[in-house]
């Protein structure tokens, strides 16, 4: 027996201190309640009337009290459900637990045959998807990029149709409007078994994007709106710019980004009280020579640490990023800023962390990053996982018996433990300089682009349910009647 | 295959202590020739391991438990291999050489060999010339290895060479080296048979020099 004894069981980072983070957190609350946002959106600003906000044309200011009763309504644990029940490809949403996935929307993609740059079309999705479903630490599924060769207005539910059929990993949807809204939910809840049955696991997350500075747009307000009335977990989720559309300095930026996802969560509660809900979601800085978004600035892990403390503090969880890079092909920068966000983001423990495999500054997705990324995931997880200590770990027995002069190799306990206690790599080389250069000297790229290229040969995830391929079918075909005119 | 000789060679990749022995007896039982036992069922399981450990699909614990199980059923074996006039694939004698005392490499290297299906003999290490000398003749084996660390210790290697020579047993024996600092391009300096960079590749190379 042991007491007054504290275990931990990862490594512990934390960054502001909860002063800091109460400051910060009443920052939020001032803003909402004495500048407001702009709401372009008639229904939302109804909502939110009803619930005791204070409208004024379309600026709504929101008394400190209903954000409170909002955050306190929201949960901070719940689980993502994967399509096919496989426990293994379910996220668990809670204290303490990080999860990585790609990013939406980039227009080019890097082509897995020719390696070149080119917008990205349709039949890029499902390598995407299958990429996705086969790597070890990539949790959720987005698809890397916006399809380029269907009608301007179905790519995204296009991109959902071809996502979902691909990977039982749960996966993050972005929509236009709440008519691919509505279809991509279909095509969920056809899978589901039902509305009801898709309440009780859900198996994709809608996601909306207000404007920053202080905007919640109207495209933003009618999905959330969507996803609330139909219990679908959300996110909302602004892309402050630091010195363009944020202000400059990371507390800044942080306090302003969480009073616009705050915003969204009153309507969503509001609507659905309970409902699942991720603040967000991308935090950097304008490079003021370049003129970009930088998505591999060392301030993006920093502000997303900084957010992630906040939202936890509320009582959030948090739409993250990292595993990015401004990088424009597959080289040391790619890694090493992708690396280190994604090492950031497994301390910081940010919920879903998204954007694992943008590069050249989200213009392009890179199936190559993503599988290089799955790689520097699992080591940051070797090292968050920590250090267990115990008398079996302790050893203390082991090493007496071996003792001076002895070796570990034949012990029953390096063979307990030798594949637990390691994270062993799938793409990092450990091998001597002879073995390296006969099995061909590969690089690091060689290496990534034939463990995606062998994903792609070999792996086939699990099936859709025969009817909801139908549903597929008949949601594109009505989706295509739609826009004919247009 | 006879199940027998699969389920020998089944608690070879697996590594299964508690058969091994009894399963080697039941092969004997069933009247197979030790030989056979050997060949189609120690020596077929320890290549599929072989195989799986250059794939990076099993680890060094894990071939360690292969090696000993083979080792537990060639106690079975030996003495009936020996009457029947059977070549072992040969006697390998290893050790770390003098002012050395880093050892974990050799020792992976005689476990490497003892998987392959040599008969090692481990010197230990801190091994003067004379030392190494002596065993030579005391044991007669089909191949020396010797393992250096430090760029310090490696120049006994030479020493040890020329001990040989100059006692007349040089062509009797072919010898590998090996160890961070040892290169092809010393082995053939110093003028031995072969270097090896990696313990499961010194086990090959063991092979090779004896074939």
């Amino acid at each position: 027996m042991r007491t007054n004894y504290r275990m931990n069981s990862g490594v512990r980072f934390q960054m502001l201190s909860d002063d800091q983070l109460e400051e910060m957190f009443w920052g939020v609350l001032h803003l909402l309640e004495h500048t407001g946002l702009d709401v372009k959106h008639e229904e939302a600003r109804d909502i939110l009337e009803k619930a005791g906000a204070w409208v004024d044309g379309e600026r709504v200011r929101i008394p400190s009290y209903l954000v409170k009763e909002s955050l306190r309504m929201a949960p901070r644990s719940f689980t993502l459900y994967a399509r096919d029940g496989n426990p293994k490809h379910d996220i668990r949403i809670g204290p303490g637990r990080a999860h990585f996935g790609p990013g939406p929307t980039c227009p080019n993609f890097i082509d897995v045959e020719t390696l070149d740059r080119r917008p990205y079309v349709r039949s890029d999705v499902p390598i995407v998807a299958r990429v996705v479903d086969a790597l070890p630490d990539i949790d959720f599924c987005e698809s890397l990029g916006t399809v380029s060769d269907v009608h301007h207005d179905l790519g995204a539910l296009y991109e959902f149709a071809s996502m979902f059929p691909n990977t039982s990993k749960p996966i993050v949807a972005w929509s236009y409007d709440q008519h691919d809204s509505a279809g991509i939910h279909q095509i969920a809840v056809a899978e589901a078994g039902g509305q009801r049955a898709f309440e009780q696991r859900p198996n994709y997350v809608h996601y909306c994007e207000p404007l920053s500075p202080l905007v919640s747009t109207f495209e933003a307000l009618e999905k959330l709106i969507f996803a609330a009335k139909h219990r679908i977990p959300l996110i909302f989720t602004p892309c402050p710019i630091a010195g363009g559309t944020g202000p400059v300095t990371a507390a800044g930026i942080v306090t302003q980004g969480a009073a616009e996802s705050w915003m969204g969560l009153c309507v969503a509660q509001a609507l659905q009280p309970g409902l699942p809900f991720f603040m967000g979601g991308v935090y950097s800085v304008m490079d003021m020579n370049a003129m970009i978004l930088a998505y591999g600035a060392p301030e993006l892990p920093l502000f997303m640490a900084g957010i992630t403390e906040l939202a936890h503090y509320a009582g959030l969880p948090l739409w993250q990023t990292g595993g990015c890079t401004d990088s424009k092909c597959f080289d040391g920068q790619a890694v090493i800023e992708g690396s280190m966000s994604v090492f950031f983001s497994a301390l910081s423990g940010g919920d879903l962390c998204h954007d694992v495999g943008y590069t050249e500054s989200a213009m392009t997705g890179s199936v190559f990053q993503l599988c290089a990324m799955d790689e520097a995931i699992g080591y940051a997880r070797r090292i968050t996982r920590g250090i267990d200590v115990n008398d079996d770990t302790l050893a203390v027995n082991v090493i007496h018996d071996v003792g001076p002069n002895g070796h570990y190799l034949k012990e029953k306990h390096t063979r307990r433990h030798f594949k637990s206690e390691f994270w062993y790599p799938n793409l990092l080389d450990r091998q001597d300089f002879e073995s390296w250069e006969m099995t061909g000297g590969l690089t690091l790229k060689d290496r990534t682009v034939a463990r995606v290229r062998d994903i792609l040969a070999t792996h086939s995830p699990s099936p859709i349910k025969p009817e909801t391929e139908k549903v597929i079918e008949k949601v594109l075909a009505q989706a295509e009647e739609r826009v004919k005119e247009k | 295959m006879s199940d027998i000789l699969e389920q020998v060679s089944t608690a070879i990749i697996e590594g299964d202590l508690d058969e091994i022995v009894d399963l080697t007896e039941d092969a004997l039982d069933e009247e197979l020739g030790a030989e056979e036992i050997l060949n189609k069922g120690l020596m077929a399981g320890m290549d599929h391991v072989g195989v799986e450990f250059k794939a990076g699909n099993m680890f060094v614990p894990e071939v360690l438990r292969s090696a000993r199980a083979m080792q537990m059923s060639m106690e079975i074996l030996n003495p009936l291999l020996a009457e029947s006039g059977v070549q072992m694939l040969g006697k390998v004698l290893l050790g770390t050489v003098k002012g050395d005392l880093h050892d974990i490499g050799k020792n992976l290297v005689a476990m490497m060999c003892e998987g392959a299906g040599f008969v090692v003999k481990d010197l230990g290490k801190d091994i003067a010339p004379e030392g190494f000398l002596e065993a030579v003749k005391e044991h007669d084996p089909d191949v020396l290895g010797m393992s250096a660390l430090l760029t310090t210790t490696m120049r006994s290697m030479e020493s040890t060479i020329k001990a040989l020579e100059e006692a007349g047993v040089r062509d009797k024996v072919k010898v590998m080296i090996g160890g961070a600092p040892v290169t092809q391009a010393f082995a053939d300096q110093i003028g031995a048979d072969g270097y090896a960079s990696n313990a499961a590749s010194a086990a090959d190379l063991a092979k090779q020099l004896v074939s």
